[in-house]
């Protein structure tokens, strides 16, 4: 059974001006016993998530709104261990897997056979589990021979189905997205969907950020609406299943 | 599989990063090739073009040393050559590592990995690196044949402490220009400075006496411990124990300060 509890979850960012990072500032105001330039340091510290609770069963598939800057992508990534909260917890029960940025690590001079080996090790796979993958990335992706060729020869569509494919090539309990999910042309959307389904049926817990009505009421069955880092909203979808 | 995000063990957890990082050593090890690879990519020489600049470099170097200080070219081209490619690893680590975390922006705020995994591809990266370099010193060996001595395989104790030296440096440097953007720039000019400072290319038998700045220069006993077996020589003692201080000191003051910003990087990228 995969479960998130989240309690009191506070995430700070302090946020650097260009000036604040240069160590001649930090030293010139400890040398001023920071009278001088009090004012003057411009590290700003923004509560990115504000005593956040949250439970999650398993089962959830939760879709994330809120307008940009409300801490939807902060909670991902506190989730996918990357940012430390300062105060409170979320305890993780099952394997994690994230669709964060798809293009993050991809290496566009490189070919595609030698990304989907490179993600694989990122993954932490071996290199025969990552053979043994190429050939449904391969199929799906319906890049054939280009899969030898640098990926920065590929088209914008080709790059999508590309990424598409490989991040949603592996199985998690818990499944973390950010900013929607889907690849390419009209004739590939529904290949797509089909696979997102797919995954998503295996898959325990869904977090979905996205501005997207339509996404949240085909695939979410609970929206978390957050502002300014605190929950304001938390109520089921009843469209879900349904077609919009 | 329960895992609990907290304030509270972070400084635990920065020290299983770093061993979780080194256990990613096949993730890491790919990194690092395919960073060479991509570098050299459709080049003629590919990684080979490493050693022939080194090559030309420790070349152009001797020819000026032999010629301005009338020396002897057979022992002062092995001697140029060890020095140089030895301080090629330890600038390069060192330059390289203070960009790391800031290069790799887009894996550490997008990808779930430990973070000390890209010191572990960084430092791979460089040594791979190095061994292309250590062709030149080979063939040297082979042509001008210089007497070796059983202090040759005193390089097997040496490496490994000239590693974990420049190791620690680089992931300090690391951390510390992640928060600082000045310090890449700090590094560059300093490690310009001390390329002359430390006898790499010049040799301090060509002093009457040796210097302050030579006998209280870390990087002079870091690079002796490794050259001077190259050469089948003896490092002095005191090179030892200055190596083994630094390694010990050093390597406590990263692991503190990684504790300290471990749960800051991924903000400061």
């Amino acid at each position: 059974m995969a479960t998130i509890t989240i309690t009191d979850l506070t995430v700070d960012f302090a946020v650097f001006g260009s000036r604040a990072r240069s160590i001649k500032d930090t030293i010139m105001e400890q040398a001023a016993g920071g009278l001088v330039t009090a004012g003057s340091r411009d590290i700003v510290t923004v509560r990115a998530l504000d005593r956040l609770n949250l439970q999650i069963n398993d089962g959830d598939r939760i879709g994330l709104v809120g307008h940009n800057g409300s801490g939807k992508t902060t909670l991902l990534r506190v989730l996918a261990g990357i940012y430390k909260p300062v105060h409170g917890s979320a305890r993780i029960d099952g394997s994690v897997g994230t669709i964060l940025d798809p293009s993050a690590g991809i290496d566009f001079e490189a070919t595609g056979l030698d990304n989907i080996y490179l993600r694989g090790a990122i993954l932490g796979l071996r290199r025969k589990q990552v053979s043994r993958l190429i050939d449904g990335i391969a199929e799906f992706s319906e890049l054939g021979e280009f899969l030898h060729l640098p990926m920065k020869t590929y088209s914008t569509g080709m790059i999508a189905r590309l990424t598409f494919a490989m991040s949603t090539a592996i199985q998690n309990d818990i499944l973390l997205i950010d900013e929607g999910i889907g690849a390419g042309d009209a004739a590939f959307q529904d290949k797509a969907q089909q696979r997102i389904e797919g995954l998503f049926s295996q898959t325990s817990i869904i977090l979905l950020a996205s501005h997207s009505e339509e996404l949240l009421s085909r695939y979410c069955n609970r929206r978390i609406t957050l502002s300014q880092g605190t929950l304001i909203g938390d109520e089921p979808i009843t469209t879900h299943g349904q077609v919009v | 599989m329960t895992k609990i995000i907290s304030a509270k063990h972070l400084a635990r957890e920065a020290i299983e990063d770093l061993w979780k990082g080194f256990m990613r050593y096949e993730a890491w090890s790919l990194l690092a090739l395919h960073d060479l690879r991509q570098k050299f990519r459709r080049s003629m020489l590919g990684p080979f073009w490493i050693t022939v600049s080194m090559a030309i470099l420790i070349g152009t170097l001797s020819l000026i040393t032999t010629t301005l200080l009338d020396r002897d070219p057979f022992e002062t081209l092995p001697y140029i050559a060890a020095g140089m490619i030895m301080w090629s690893l330890l600038v390069n680590c060192i330059t390289d590592g203070s960009t790391t975390f800031i290069d790799q922006e887009s894996y550490i705020r997008n990808i779930p990995l430990p973070i000390s995994i890209h010191i572990f591809q960084m430092l791979m990266r460089n040594v791979i690196m190095w061994s292309f370099n250590m062709i030149v010193f080979i063939c040297l060996l082979m042509i001008i044949r210089p007497p070796l001595s059983g202090n040759t395989f005193l390089f097997l104790l040496g490496l490994p402490l000239f590693l974990l030296n420049i190791g620690w440096i680089a992931f300090m440097a690391g951390i510390l220009s992640t928060r600082f953007r000045d310090i890449p720039q700090v590094i560059l000019s300093v490690i310009q400075v001390l390329f002359f400072l430390t006898p790499v290319f010049w040799s301090i038998s060509d002093l009457p006496s040796r210097p302050a700045f030579v006998t209280y220069n870390p990087l002079y006993h870091l690079l002796e411990v490794v050259r001077a077996p190259l050469l089948g020589l003896r490092p002095p003692l005191t090179s030892w124990a200055v190596c083994l201080v630094m390694a010990f000191f050093g390597t406590i003051a990263t692991i503190y300060l990684y504790r300290r910003a471990y749960a800051r990087i991924a903000y400061w990228v």
